[in-house]
């Protein structure tokens, strides 16, 4: 073989290597089914909106805390409070986190798939694949996710991975709670009984009960996202 | 009539001296860089309200940059505009460039640059930036291959890959607006007008950049430019400005006709804000119609200075263009109850403000450094520069 074809072979190879990986973009990703789906309902008529869930949610989850600054200081879920544009209204207090999509816009948007949804339908971040990118954070339309700004060098729930700086973090439903059969540390730690997490495709749960009676709706449905978190009385 | 390419001579005082300047430049950013991920990216002017600031508008603009200098390249090559052959080299070479600078941009960006090579190894296909990463980085092998067909002198390639390089630019830059385009959650994103708003605006300021570029370096190595070629772009570049400033008009005119969208276009068009200024007078004033006097007016369109200073406005007021682009989408609070008013302690409901900082400004700083520092050195290295930049009509 002269020079000359051997440097030819090598630019097509070369080129070959550069196209391949194109044509796995051109299918999408495959749909998985299973026995488990898994929802959250969340009654705002018992909701005082005391904040205890935000603050166990803080502790169990090693969320990163940066008290000094409220602009890093991460939250999976937070307080909100709501009320109409005229004078007088009610304001109500409604937690908010991760709705947990069906079609989440993090999951389509992230170039490296950490974000996934898990076939019991929790949306999930492997933060050992995140570059960081935040493109994530850009396409949530809840504000579900936050960035880790810093490195926190404490952490107070040794059963859950700790913070680490460079990646975003999010509300996994207590995933490892979960996987133990223990229910999201927000569920339990509310008094009121306000939340209620289960299996939605279970026609026996409360939480399809509680959907099944029409009262529930979902924070911005007009965009179609499949969010598995709802709400009675929004 | 035959063009000869040489190398500069890369040996005056003048070039020690902005090598010197820029190596600085560059050292500085990537010292900026580096404080970025030992102390945190807190330092930065970004937050969980604002997760994109500075190196982002760097990055798509420096996109921008090179789509757009790539296509004066195939002006002569595909679109058979002969006379702007002696810049065929020069424009090809600048446009790898911004690519790198742009994906520097990128990656630096992250939170995690050293799991660089992971968008590689798990495409998404439903991810804008999956895409992109094929799109950025093939694009640069591309140039490379066309550079090299116009080096060693394989003319039946030159039009192929000029052809293949003009498809690829668009693609990359439709991508590029499509990062934000498909964006469904923020009303300053979502729009199906954002891909060819920024093809048109990455043609725009390629043909400014180009025109400063290659004024300033024929100057500079006391190359004999002819006038003809230079007025020639300007003319491209007038009709750039105009598409820009047509299509920048049609989506703000939706955006306000539109009630869901109508409150976060009202905060940037009149809401007296900075962006407020960077719109009406960073983009419409001083990068559209000034330039667009400058270029069409009978006594300007043909004086080289007037036409430099144009195109730098023009390079200005894209950069003030993808600014409004990327800023105030997120500055705005996210409408999670339309109609309605919320707080919350995670900064609901409020306009949060993105001060920029100084780490930022070192980090974009130096890598435009290290461009123009790879420009310096590519010129040096091989011989992209012709002797000289004739018009060919009295030859032909």
């Amino acid at each position: 073989m002269k020079r000359r074809d051997f440097l030819k072979l090598g630019g097509i190879v070369a080129a070959a290597s550069a196209v391949t990986p194109a044509s796995s973009l051109l299918y999408a990703g495959k749909t998985t089914t299973s026995a488990i789906k898994y929802g959250l309902v969340i009654d705002l008529t018992k909701c005082d909106g005391c904040g205890e869930c935000a603050t166990a949610c803080r502790i169990a989850n090693n969320v990163a805390t940066s008290p000094d600054n409220e602009k890093i200081n991460n939250y999976w879920l937070r307080i909100a409070r709501v009320k109409s544009k005229f004078p007088n209204s009610h304001e109500q207090a409604i937690p908010l986190m991760c709705m947990h999509c069906d079609n989440a816009p993090c999951v389509h948007v992230c170039p490296v798939k950490a974000s996934f949804v898990r076939k019991d339908g929790i949306v999930m971040i492997d933060k050992h694949r995140c570059i960081g990118c935040r493109y994530c954070m850009i396409a949530c339309p809840y504000k579900a996710r936050s960035f880790v700004f810093k490195h926190n060098e404490g952490f107070s729930n040794p059963d859950v991975p700790k913070t680490m700086h460079g990646v975003v973090e999010k509300c996994d439903f207590c995933v490892t709670r979960i996987d133990s059969g223990r229910m999201p540390v927000c569920v339990e730690s509310c008094k009121k009984g306000v939340m209620s997490f289960g299996n939605l495709f279970d026609p026996e749960s409360q939480v399809s009960r509680l959907i099944s009676s029409g009262k529930v709706h979902r924070v911005r449905e007009d965009l179609h996202l499949g969010a598995k978190v709802y709400y009675l009385g929004l | 009539m035959k063009i000869y390419w040489t190398t500069i001579n890369g040996k005056s005082l003048g070039m020690y001296f902005l090598l010197g300047v820029l190596a600085i430049l560059a050292a500085a950013g990537l010292y900026a860089t580096y404080a970025m991920f030992s102390q945190g990216h807190y330092i930065t002017g970004m937050n969980n309200q604002i997760p994109w600031g500075l190196p982002i508008v760097v990055a798509i603009y420096c996109i921008g940059l090179s789509a757009g200098s790539l296509v004066l390249s195939a002006l002569s090559a595909v679109f058979g505009q002969k006379e702007f052959k002696p810049f065929a080299r020069i424009a090809v070479f600048v446009a790898a460039l911004f690519l790198v600078g742009s994906l520097l941009s990128i990656v630096l960006d992250w939170g995690r640059p050293d799991r660089v090579m992971l968008p590689f190894l798990y495409l998404n296909p439903r991810s804008i930036f999956s895409w992109n990463g094929f799109l950025y980085s093939s694009y640069i092998f591309i140039c490379i291959v066309y550079l090299w067909a116009m080096f060693t002198g394989r003319d039946g390639w030159i039009k192929p890959m000029g052809i293949l390089a003009v498809c690829w630019a668009v693609g990359v830059h439709s991508g590029t607006g499509a990062i934000f385009g498909f964006i469904n959650a923020r009303e300053l994103y979502y729009s199906p007008l954002a891909s060819p708003t920024f093809v048109v605006a990455a043609l725009s300021s390629g043909t400014a950049l180009m025109i400063l570029i290659i004024v300033s370096t024929f100057k500079a190595t006391g190359r004999f430019l002819d006038n003809r070629l230079i007025t020639g772009l300007a003319k491209l570049l007038g009709s750039f400005i105009m598409v820009v400033l047509y299509f920048v008009i049609v989506e703000y005119i939706v955006r306000l006709y539109t009630p869901s969208t109508c409150e976060p276009t009202r905060f940037v068009l009149f809401g007296g804000n900075l962006y407020t200024y960077i719109f009406w007078v960073g983009l419409i004033l001083l990068g559209s119609i000034v330039p667009a006097i400058i270029l069409f007016n009978p006594i300007t369109k043909n004086s080289i200075p007037w036409i430099s200073f144009a195109s730098l406005l023009v390079v200005i007021g894209v950069f003030c263009e993808r600014l409004i682009f990327v800023l105030p989408g997120q500055i705005f609070p996210l409408n999670l109850f339309p109609d309605m008013e919320m707080t919350s302690s995670f900064m609901d409901g409020q306009i949060t403000w993105y001060q920029v900082s100084l780490p930022e400004i070192a980090q974009g700083l130096g890598i435009l450094s290290i461009v123009a520092i790879l420009y310096v050195i590519g010129l040096k290295l091989f011989a992209l520069l012709p002797t000289e930049a004739r018009h060919l009509e009295h030859e032909l």
